[in-house]
This record gives structure tokens, C-alpha cells and sequence, in this order.
């Protein structure tokens, strides 16, 4: 199992694959609006992906108040299960980094779950920017 | 918990945990159970009573059928389980035909139960213009989440879910998670201009400091702040901005002393699509 999403900016050109992998993946479309990854553009060719960075310490894990965020015991992601979801929306506020977002289309939360430990976005990746390892997270702080 | 035990749904074995409800074992293996006052973030209630199956059990020295809600009722060794049989479907006719005269503006309920084959109610119709269906759900979220804002009051016919005293609740955090897991959609809520009303308060959305996007309120703010100790200085701006925040600090930290920079981070084309 790949559960450690590593993103190389310097590779990144900006083609925005993965956003259009990952709502394929997700919610079956190719609407980059409905990923749950986004690429920025920093100059011509050249982007910065955004991807939730599954923290130690998830304010979204925290906040939710009716326990749908946990954090999965196969892969180390913090993932969002939304039949338990309410739709509150304290998660998308509380992500310090804006990594969850909601879907215009049908008003879900779109949270990063790293594909159930194959991340779709790595897999269309054409220049390296975006690949996967297995194993431990990296800088996990001991429990 | 964890002791396996055989049960039979439909006349097809499972071998499932003993005590886990019927509805979940159900939902696991792809046997549809119509429900509506049923949703994972809090307990099972069986208020609806929809969700009736049929089961056969030992009592005494012989064997009896009765009925029972799916969502409430645990598995145990050697039940026998039937979703669909004409007894279950009766029931489900039965309680659909009450709810069409509790509910007869009710798209849902119209839908679900001309699935079952009741196109009209045989009892009279209820006047008034909500479609509740006294599930509770609502009340039971709003607990979940920590509000306890509203509940249900009075008793019989006069039954309803209501907020203390029928005033705008003092203890709502306008979060909306009562309007989206009601099953018949009738919480009212409305958005406009930064605020947001729903149960007869009108709440102020916190605005993004960067564009004013809003998408919570600040009672829903104040309340993660106090009791989850998180930093308010997560909450002041959107998401698309503190994106766009975090990836110009990641692109300083890897490139600016590296390259001398790389220009301004920010989205790719114009219009509201890109962020
Ligand atoms: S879902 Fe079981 S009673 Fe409503």
C-alpha cells in the first residue's frame, strides 16, 4: 500500500491532472472544481500543488463535532466519513491550510482520504511532481 | 462484541458480529431497508419505523414471528431475518399511508411511498404547511453537535419540534446540521448578504478578512474556539485564501532563497472556477 503522498513543487508544470484525476476518482466527473487536491500557478509551466497534509494534530479531526473525521488505521490518513457527515462546515473553516473545500455541485465536503491508500492524483502525475511510497509517515511525532 | 454469530437475512446465511444491528448488516451486504429518521452520527432511535423487518426466534418451546425496527434491533445466533415478505410490507404500507396524511406535500415521503405502491393516503390529511414527520433526527443532531437547541414539545396530536418557548433558540449555533440530515427537507433556512436564519434567529457569517467569502457562523466559530481550543487565527480567513496562503509560504521556503523567487503564487486564469 502507497500511503504517503509526497508533492514536488520544483516538478510540478501546472497541467492540473491531478485535480481532474482525483474528482474523476471521487465524484465522477471531470470538474476540476470538485477535487479535493488544487494546483496554484507560481509562472508559466510551473504550479504548487495543494493536498491535504494529513496532520498530527487535524484541526478538522478536532473541531467536527459529531466524531465523522477520524484518522484510518491502514493508511494514516485523516479521512472524512460522510454518512456521518452533518455538513456543519466547521472542518473546511478550521483546516489552517484550506485544504477542505465544499462541492458547489451537490454541497458535499471534499476532504482528501488518499484514495484508500492509492492516491489517483500520483498516478496521473506526468512529470514526478506527485508520487507515493509506503510506509510510515514521515515526521510522525511519537504517540 | 466481536463474537461472530450465523443469521439468516432473506434465506442467505451471514455470519455477522453478535449485537450489531440489523440495519447496518443489511446496508453492508446491499439489502435496501428504507429508512428516514436514520443517520450515522448519532444512535439508532426507531422513530420512523420504517425500516421493519420480519423475524423468527425461539420463545419458550416454539417458534414466533413478530416485527421489528432493522436500525434498533442487534443480531443474535440464529435469527431469521426476512426484509421483504408480505407481512414487512404491509407494515411499511400501513406507516407510509399515515405519513401521506401527517405529510401530503411531502416530495420524499410521495416518492417512497409509491415505491411501496400507496399513492394516497385513506386517512384525512393533515392542515399545515411543514412537512415533520416527528422523527426527531433534528433534535437528536442538534444534541450530537453540542447545541441542544431544540426539541420536541407538547404531547399527541400536538407534538412538534419546536425551540424553547417557540423563541429564536439561544443555544443554536446556525451550523444547519438539523436542516440537512431532516429527512423530509422542511427545516426552512436562508442565506443572504453575510447572514443566515433559520428556527427564527438570524445569525451573522464570519467573513473572509481576505474576500469576504463566509461559510460559517460566528456562534459556530466561538463555540470550536471554546470547547475544542482551537486558534481563532484559523478562522479568519476562507479556504481559497489560506490555500493560496500556504502555498506561497511552502514556494518561499523551497525556491525564494534558492532562485530568487518565482513571482507572485496565486490561481491559474481568471474566474471564479480557478481558486
Ligand atoms: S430508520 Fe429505523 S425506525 Fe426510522
Amino acid at each position: 500500500m502507497s500511503n504517503v503522498l509526497i508533492v514536488a513543487p520544483d516538478r510540478c508544470i501546472d497541467c492540473k491532472k491531478c485535480e481532474l484525476a482525483c474528482s474523476l476518482h471521487h465524484a465522477g466527473s471531470l470538474d476540476p472544481d470538485r477535487g479535493r487536491i488544487k494546483v496554484l500557478n507560481r509562472g508559466v509551466e510551473k504550479g504548487m500543488p495543494v493536498v491535504c497534509l494529513h496532520c498530527d494534530e487535524a484541526a478538522c479531526l478536532i473541531v467536527c463535532p459529531v466524531g465523522a473525521i477520524s484518522r484510518c488505521d491502514e493508511t494514516d490518513a485523516v479521512v472524512l466519513d460522510e454518512t456521518r457527515c452533518v455538513r456543519c462546515k466547521a472542518c473546511l473553516a478550521a483546516c489552517p491550510f484550506g485544504n477542505i473545500t465544499e462541492d458547489r455541485v451537490d454541497g458535499r465536503v471534499l476532504k482528501c482520504d488518499l484514495c484508500e491508500g492509492a492516491p489517483m492524483c500520483a498516478v496521473f502525475c506526468p512529470s514526478g511532481a506527485l508520487v507515493t511510497r509506503s510506509g510510515p509517515r514521515p515526521l510522525r511525532s511519537a504517540p | 462484541m466481536s463474537t461472530l454469530v450465523k443469521i439468516k437475512i432473506d434465506e442467505k446465511e451471514y455470519e455477522v458480529p453478535r449485537g450489531r444491528y440489523l440495519l447496518a448488516i443489511c446496508q453492508e451486504n446491499g439489502i435496501p431497508i428504507p429508512t428516514l429518521c436514520h443517520h450515522e452520527s448519532v444512535e439508532p432511535w426507531g422513530g420512523c419505523r420504517l425500516c421493519v423487518v420480519e423475524f423468527r426466534k425461539k420463545r419458550w418451546d416454539s417458534w414466533w414471528t413478530e416485527l421489528a425496527t432493522a436500525c434498533l434491533y442487534p443480531a443474535e445466533d440464529g435469527l431469521c431475518v426476512w426484509t421483504r415478505s408480505e407481512k414487512v410490507m404491509k407494515a411499511r404500507r400501513t406507516i407510509l399511508d399515515l405519513l401521506l396524511a401527517r405529510c401530503p406535500g411531502s416530495e420524499v415521503i410521495t416518492k417512497i411511498a409509491a415505491e411501496h405502491g400507496v399513492y394516497q393516503t385513506s386517512f384525512a390529511k393533515r392542515e399545515g404547511e411543514d412537512n415533520c414527520i416527528l422523527c426527531g433526527l433534528c433534535t437528536r443532531v442538534c444534541d450530537r453537535v453540542g447545541a441542544r437547541a431544540i426539541a420536541t414539545a407538547l404531547r399527541g396530536a400536538l407534538k412538534e419540534v419546536s425551540t424553547p418557548f417557540g423563541e429564536p433558540p439561544p443555544d443554536c449555533l446556525g451550523c444547519l446540521s438539523c436542516a440537512h440530515v431532516c429527512p423530509t427537507h422542511t427545516i426552512g433556512h436562508t442565506e443572504a448578504d453575510g447572514k443566515r436564519t433559520v428556527w427564527g434567529r438570524t445569525f451573522e457569517l464570519v467573513r473572509c478578512s481576505g474576500c469576504g467569502a463566509a461559510s460559517v457562523t460566528r456562534e459556530q466559530v466561538e463555540y470550536a474556539v471554546r470547547t475544542k481550543n482551537l486558534s481563532p487565527e484559523y478562522f479568519v480567513k476562507c479556504d481559497a485564501c489560506k490555500r493560496r496562503e500556504s502555498a506561497a509560504t511552502f514556494a518561499g521556503l523551497l525556491f525564494d532563497e534558492r532562485k530568487g523567487g518565482e513571482g507572485p503564487v496565486g490561481p491559474t486564469g481568471s474566474g471564479p472556477s480557478h481558486e
